[in-house]
């Protein structure tokens, strides 16, 4: 087990490291941080613009950029802003607790939503509630979650504004001052979230919920539930241990896999309920020309997906005893 | 697509033939075709109504924030767009953009993917380490960062195409790289090799046509993520730019006028949900028309049966198994018709047939499972009660308990996530709690199937295990409520000639410990001499005769037993019906 978790976390490394590069080249080679500069009129100055070219490294070549960066990336440095006053690494630091709220929250409700209902699905296949929930995911993976996010925002300000009081709070991720004291701060997050984590939730819902239901169903077609069945098990025991246990084995992967959408949905969530976290923080940055800043959200992005595929691996042996022993 | 030097030894017959199944298997899938339906008039009417639509979908007309009206049907914006042409300009982009992008993707995917399972090893390792890297990459992002750097006057829908195709390959190559993987050693690809085919015209023409229907599957559900991606990255204001349109820039400019213009908000975006609604059913049912799920068995339903509970016999039931005019029916086809069969305490009954006589059915609906297609019927009387129609919860006075069943392949029997303890626990447990010293009962078991130190196995995996170990493990399991009857469905079918003849001894040693009686089905004579004292020889969902063992070996009534009995591998008589008797193996 210590040798599979030591070979994957190489393999990992080495992704990443693949990863920066790509990352890094595609950023250097599509963009010109300064093109807004040079635009500019009445121009400015050619010394101005040696000047920033110097203080974001643009004069030298491409490889000694790339280990200019990595090398800074080890010291806590994400590398120069086109903004000089702009701090990429304390931005980040303070906008990923506000993504990853919103990100942790729905990916563990709709898991569990979605676990529960591709379950029940799977075992009662076209009979209630089955006919009901199948179409029904059906139809939340065609719903755009940008048209989700804004429909929930604008039908939370009509309730609003026929009820006279805030009931769903559609701006931000806490209100502004943030209530004093733990509860009142803690309920007025959660009124924050309610509105963008639904529309997560029913993105991600409906995907995993058909997995759930996929691989449940042919669990129940394998032969070990039908030796379960004549060796005279009760039906929880059959369903519990030999339907539910090794239909859990797949959904870990598709989870792990499915992050990168994760993420693409929260930026959209995030934008379109202005919270102030990862999402919007990328689309500032490109609209500035950041390419330092776009080049840290992407690496951070990369650095989670092969971390979360590192977690799905390692779950993945403890669940399944055939990749625990190297099988 | 069956080409001359292949047509005998592809997998899959001829292209026309295999086409015309799957279009026939679609068209049965109602939802599938109305997605289809859909999608066509919906691409129809983005190519010819915005020639005949009065208004352009830049032209400003007079009438500004109009709700739907005879003119406009789906109302104006507040420059006096109309918005069905709006609508329709950017269907014609969303339906573009989608097709380029699965275009790209799928060459990419499968490209790469038949190149990674043809060649295997170093270009394996080299792709899939390619769709890792490219999984680290969220789309939107890239996307969004390349659609903003491009010189003003917007993204054009070709370039926009090629970067959300590139990131979006990886599930396709995936795909193709494992069907790829399962066929390259068939000898359909051998055959063309040895007949000079280079490795490009052996992808080209012998792989890529087989995956082909796999990849239309895989296209299609790629289109509806394609048309969603393309229309949040001109949400986010880095598709498709202004002045053209879009539909996702469409729902975009409409975020505010929801609630007061709100045909703005709810035509474009509700166009969205239905293309890819559409899509995924089309999809769905292409891939039910091209993978077919065989009837899935569900155990814990209760077999179906007909409706003739009037006509179950009331006379004195023969023996400790008595079936009466057993049937199965699947659909209108009756594949056991009305067998009688019955066997006594303690004694072993052979039920001997070729595959597809219907033996297998008629044992499984003895213990009450069925496919949910196939409906029973007839009596099956167990020491004098009455079995047939019982519920699950029924059933368990007598499952495990009283009759133990060993089924074919001991390679999918055994729980995969279980250690054999485990398995055996969930066993014993029936009878009450736990003793403490279980363990040691256990190791009894296997002991009793002839296994060597068992006590190292008990925290081991089935996957650990040989076929062969596994079996004995099987069949130790039926043993462990001393069961009064077991049936084995064809228990060495599965395993190598040199292990069937051990677990064969294993199982007549178990059940001569037990006393148990046993229902022994098998298409091979040759195992029967050995454990049956009666046979009865089934053919064609009928019984053709019925006797003891030996009677059957020396004088066989029926034409049917003589054949299966000069088939039999052990009491061949010459080499010629040896080379028969491995013809059959492989029919099974």
């Amino acid at each position: 087990m210590a040798a599979m978790i030591l070979r994957r976390l190489l393999s990992a490394l080495g992704v990443l490291l693949l990863a920066s590069i790509v990352i890094f080249v595609v950023i250097a080679v599509s963009g010109d941080p300064l093109a807004e500069l040079r635009d500019r009129q009445p121009p400015v100055s050619a010394t101005v613009i040696q000047a920033e070219e110097a203080r974001l490294g643009l004069d030298q070549p491409l490889h000694e950029r790339y280990f200019n960066w990595i090398g800074g990336l080890f010291q806590g440095d994400l590398g120069p802003s086109t903004i000089a006053t702009r701090d990429i690494g304390a931005e980040l630091g303070s906008r990923i607790g506000v993504t990853l709220r919103l990100v942790v929250v729905a990916v563990v409700i709709a898991l569990i939503l979605a676990l529960i209902a591709g379950t029940i699905s799977g075992l009662r296949q076209r009979r209630f509630p089955d006919v009901v929930l199948t179409p029904m995911t059906f139809m939340m993976l065609a719903l755009p979650s940008f048209w989700m996010a804004v429909l929930l925002k604008q039908w939370g300000i009509y309730v609003n504004d026929q009820v006279g009081q805030s009931v769903f709070a559609t701006v931000g991720a806490n209100s502004v001052p943030p209530p004093q004291g733990l509860v009142p701060f803690l309920l007025d997050s959660a009124a924050h979230l309610i509105l963008p984590t639904l529309v997560l939730i029913l993105v991600h819902f409906a995907t995993w919920s058909r997995y759930q239901r996929t691989a449940i169903v042919e669990s129940l077609a394998g032969d070990h539930v039908r030796f379960a069945v004549l060796k005279g098990l009760s039906r929880r025991r059959v369903v519990r241990s030999y339907v539910v246990r090794p239909a859990l084995v797949p959904i870990i992967t598709i989870v792990a896999l499915d992050l990168p959408v994760l993420l693409s949905g929260a930026v959209i969530t995030e934008t379109v309920f202005q919270w102030r976290g990862m999402g919007g923080f990328l689309l500032e940055s490109i609209n500035l020309r950041d390419s330092n800043a776009v080049l840290a959200w992407l690496l951070i992005a990369a650095f989670a997906v092969v971390v979360f595929n590192l977690i799905a691996d390692v779950l993945y042996a403890v669940v399944d005893p055939r990749v625990r022993y190297g099988n | 697509m069956a080409t001359d030097t292949t047509s005998t030894t592809e997998p899959k017959a001829g292209g026309n033939g295999r086409g015309r199944v799957i279009l026939r298997r679609f068209r049965r899938h109602k939802l599938g075709v109305t997605g289809l339906a859909v999608l066509l008039l919906l691409a129809v009417i983005s190519i010819v109504v915005p020639m005949i639509w009065p208004y352009g979908h830049g032209e400003i007309t007079p009438d500004l924030s109009q709700a739907p009206s005879a003119a406009h049907p789906m109302g104006t914006d507040t420059l006096g767009r109309d918005l069905f042409a709006q609508t329709l300009r950017g269907l014609q982009q969303s339906l573009l953009i989608a097709t380029s992008v699965t275009v790209v993707a799928c060459f990419i995917g499968v490209t790469l993917g038949v190149v990674a399972g043809y060649f295997g090893r170093f270009v394996d390792a080299t792709v899939m380490r390619l769709v890792d890297l490219t999984l680290t990459l969220p789309t939107i992002a890239i996307a969004a960062f390349l659609g903003s750097v491009v010189p003003s006057g917007g993204v054009n829908w070709i370039a926009l195409s090629l970067v959300l195709g590139v990131l979006m390959w990886t599930p396709v190559s995936r795909l193709v790289r494992g069907i790829v993987l399962s066929l390259r050693n068939l000898p359909f690809v051998d055959a063309a090799r040895v007949m000079g085919a280079g490795n490009m015209q052996v992808m080209a023409r012998h792989l890529i046509p087989n995956v082909a229907d796999h990849i239309i599957v895989a296209a299609t559900l790629m289109f509806g993520t394609a048309i969603l991606a393309e229309s949040g990255l001109s949400f986010l204001g880095f598709g498709v730019q202004p002045p053209d349109t879009s539909l996702g820039l469409l729902v975009s400019n409409a975020q505010s006028a929801v609630l007061t213009r709100p045909w703005l908000f709810y035509f474009p975006g509700l166009l969205i949900v239905v293309i890819v609604l559409a899509m995924n059913y089309a999809g769905e049912g292409l891939r039910d028309a091209v993978n077919p799920k065989a009837s899935l068995v569900n155990p814990l339903q209760s077999a179906r049966r007909r409706n003739d509970r009037g006509e179950l016999p009331t006379d004195m039931p023969r023996g400790l198994v008595d079936v009466r005019g057993l049937t199965v029916d699947f659909g209108d086809q009756r594949v056991v018709k009305g067998i009688d069969l019955s066997i006594e305490k303690g004694e072993v009954l052979a039920l001997v047939g070729e595959s597809g006589s219907g033996k297998s059915v008629a044992a499984l609906s003895i213990v009450g499972l069925l496919p949910p297609t196939a409906v029973g019927g007839g009596s099956v009387r167990f020491d004098g009660r009455e079995l047939t129609g019982l519920n699950f919860q029924e059933w368990r006075a007598y499952r495990g308990r009283r009759i133990a069943v060993v089924l074919q392949d001991p390679s999918t029997t055994l729980n995969p996530v279980l250690t054999i303890a485990a398995q055996f626990k969930d066993s014993m447990r029936l009878a009450g709690p736990l003793a403490s010293d279980y363990r040691d009962r256990i190791v009894d078991l296997l002991a009793g199937v002839a296994i060597k130190d068992p006590a190292r196995l008990l925290d081991s995996y089935p996957h650990q295990l040989s076929g062969g170990m596994r079996q004995r493990i099987a069949i130790a399991l039926a043993m462990v409520h001393d069961p009064d009857l077991i049936i084995a469905d064809e228990p060495t079918t599965a395993l190598d000639v040199t292990v069937q003849a051990q677990v064969m001894s294993t199982l007549a040693l178990a059940r001569k410990r037990t006393g148990a009686a046993m229902l022994f089905i098998t298409h091979d004579l040759s195992l029967v001499a050995g454990i049956a004292d009666k046979v009865a020889v089934m053919r064609a969902g009928e019984v053709v005769e019925r006797d003891d063992v030996l009677t059957i070996f020396d004088n066989p009534d029926h034409e049917y037993t003589r054949s299966l009995l000069s088939l039999a591998p052990s009491l061949a008589l010459s080499p010629a019906s040896q080379s028969a008797a491995a013809d059959i193996e492989e029919d099974s």
